[in-house]
């Protein structure tokens, strides 16, 4: 069983990448930059899943390192002359190292003060985004046309940015994807559901969440300069505090503590708005709003549980037995023993 | 002098993020969870209270009604919305206020459209001068109308039978229960009240502000700072705490240069960080006690 499944997921992973690769040729500039953005927003989701699903502490403040990873590339290009591989390991680098000065006091507080102080950083970021304006170009923003096909390659500019923020969004959920997995996954998941038993076993609440936050940051940022390596533009909005609450409910909605939940959010991220009739921001942010309360009240998990529900337990599903009668999947919280984690705190 | 000045001015904001931080401390002493939809259920009684004025009804009479249709608003968000992520973890229900937050923002913009409206003023606009000091009859109505808030829901909360049963269910509602209280009614209760408070907030900052659906978004972050630094669960600590930030945050504005008036946003937050680095369970809240 377990192997028939690997070699499905194997195989489906292969089709993917060969439909992948060859999309773009096919399709419009407009669809490929929107695919790109996809990724680009599927990578800030997965950093904030790293904080806030795997690790558990609700974060409202990665639209402040996905707005710094954004200038941290453009300026780094424009103003600086750097080359693109620097001004990237600069946008991972720098929101990295606000993390971890931010997680420093931030893994101290808990529940309500950890919300607020997070929800402070998209404040803070756009304030002084507007206030340094020769440097960021202030409320107008600033233009960063960085991307250039090359010529060997003969491709148009969207398809080689298609293929640059795909290639390296792959990379970044490879990583993640491998971190979560292992000792590190195992650690945070330890932590969200009951701190006293993490202690209990070696593990340090506040050395892991700080790290959970560095790395949300770093991807964060790497998002920022994947956006402005897509769009060729930053400005305030992308720090925008609104941006930090569509990407914690788009995490939710996609699947809290799953990778692929973090891709599903992007691809909610991007395409609700097409949906709601594309520049009409009041039906976007009630379809949000909408959709997220739809999807607490009847798939808690988010839509990337009950995909692994339905491959888990077809014939359970089509006898339309009990759901969630076989042993919860590893790795997600199931509502009971967030209740006993919570009981414990309490007490 | 000029210093009477920021302070007069700081308690008259501080007046209105404590009305909003009362209303959060309120929610959440009834159902444990922070609502961050607070603000914008608030902008929604306002927008009802300004279609009540366009109707033709005075303001006091419009305020009074949008007051009492709030406390039925508030009861029917919580028992719709609400009631199935009370009992989960926190960060479940802090993402449910969000999603409410989003679908209100949104509805309000369908109904009542994005362009800024002008909301009568409930006060007069004249000003009072005390020494070389200069205070509005407006700020000086703001400050009142949030003590006797104080005083009414102190009266309420410890000197009624139904403010018993409510501070009853807000200990434990499970023995409460067993006592037969209607646990789910008095839930309902707390968040009408709290919402009904967000009117007033909403009703009181209008004139200010102008009307429209984002209007009390930065108001709500000073209301949750307010909320955490006096405690969460003391209405009087988040009265106390409104107040300190508003004043703070108007020195700090006029006396720092590098905060300016573009980062006083960081004044508030930065104080409560620093308070709950040092004190975690706020100036005035219960110490919670963690046993394993």
């Amino acid at each position: 069983m377990r192997g028939h499944r690997r070699w499905f997921s194997g195989a489906a992973l292969a089709v993917g990448i060969i439909v992948l690769a060859v999309f773009p040729l096919n399709s419009t500039s407009y669809t490929n930059y929107q695919v790109a953005l996809v990724a680009t927003y599927a990578v800030a989701i997965l950093g904030l899943n790293l904080v806030s699903g795997y690790a558990g502490q609700i974060s409202l403040g990665q639209s402040a390192f996905f707005g710094l990873g954004a200038y941290c590339g453009a300026i780094a290009t424009v103003r600086a002359g750097w080359p693109l591989p620097a001004s990237f390991l600069l946008a991972c680098a720098l929101p990295a190292a606000v993390g971890l000065l931010v997680a420093i006091p931030a893994v101290r507080l808990r529940g309500h003060g950890l919300a607020i102080f997070t929800l402070a950083l998209p404040l803070i970021g756009v304030a002084l985004a507007k206030r340094y304006a020769d440097l960021t170009g202030g409320s107008e923003g600033l233009g960063a046309r960085i991307t250039h096909a090359p010529a060997w390659t003969g491709l148009d500019t969207d398809q080689w940015t298609y293929y640059v923020v795909l290639a390296i969004a792959g990379v970044l959920f490879l990583l993640a994807r491998n971190m979560v997995a292992g000792r590190l996954g195992r650690a945070l998941s330890t932590i969200r559901e009951n701190e006293v038993v993490a202690v209990s076993m070696g593990i340090s609440p506040h050395r892991y969440k700080a790290l959970a936050f560095a790395l949300a940051a770093a991807f964060g940022g790497a998002a920022g300069w994947l956006y402005v390596y897509t769009i060729g533009f930053v400005s305030p909005v992308e720090m925008e505090l609104l941006l930090s609450i569509n990407l914690l409910a788009m995490m939710i909605v996609g699947g809290m503590g799953s990778v692929l939940g973090s891709l599903l959010g992007g691809v909610l991220y991007v395409y609700i708005p097409v949906l709601a009739g594309t520049v009409d921001p009041v039906r976007t942010t009630l379809l949000y709003g909408a959709i997220l309360l739809l999807v607490l009240f009847f798939a808690p998990g988010g839509i990337a549980r009950t995909i692994r529900r339905l491959r888990d337990r077809p014939r359970d599903w089509l006898a339309g037995r009990r759901r969630g009668s076989g042993p919860p999947p590893s790795g997600v919280a199931t509502a009971d023993t967030d209740a006993v984690a919570a009981a414990i705190q309490r007490r | 002098m000029r210093a009477v000045q920021q302070v007069i001015d700081g308690l008259a904001a501080g007046s209105i993020y404590g009305a909003l931080a009362l209303a959060l401390v309120l929610a959440h002493r009834a159902t444990g969870v922070v609502n961050f939809a607070q603000g914008q259920m608030a902008v929604v009684s306002t927008f009802f209270a300004w279609s009540l004025v366009q109707a033709g009804l005075g303001v006091i009479p419009a305020v009074a009604v949008t007051v009492a249709a709030s406390l039925l608003f508030g009861a029917t968000v919580e028992r719709v919305a609400m009631r199935r992520f009370e009992r989960e973890s926190p960060m479940i229900a802090i993402v449910a206020t969000v999603g409410l937050l989003l679908l209100l923002n949104g509805l309000s913009s369908l109904i009542w459209g994005y362009e800024l409206k002008a909301f009568p003023p409930t006060f007069s606009s004249a000003t009072l001068r005390a020494g070389g000091a200069v205070v509005s009859i407006t700020a000086l109505g703001t400050f009142l109308v949030l003590v006797a808030a104080v005083l009414v829901l102190y009266a309420l909360m410890m000197r009624t039978r139904l403010g018993l049963a409510l501070r009853a269910v807000a200990d434990n509602p499970d023995s409460s229960a067993l006592s037969g209280l209607p646990v789910g009614h008095l839930l309902m209760v707390g968040w009408g009240l709290a919402a009904g408070l967000g009117a007033i907030a909403g009703c009181l900052v209008a004139p200010k502000l102008y009307l429209d659906p984002n209007m009390l978004a930065g108001v709500l972050v000073y209301a949750l700072a307010a909320a955490v630094l006096g405690g969460f669960d003391s209405p009087l600590g988040a009265v106390v705490a409104a107040w300190i930030i508003g004043v703070s945050e108007n020195l700090a504005a006029t006396y720092i240069d590098f905060i300016g008036n573009d980062l006083r946003i960081s004044v508030p937050l930065l104080l409560t960080v620093l308070v709950l680095l040092l004190r975690p369970q706020g100036l005035f809240g219960r110490r919670e006690v963690v046993r394993v």
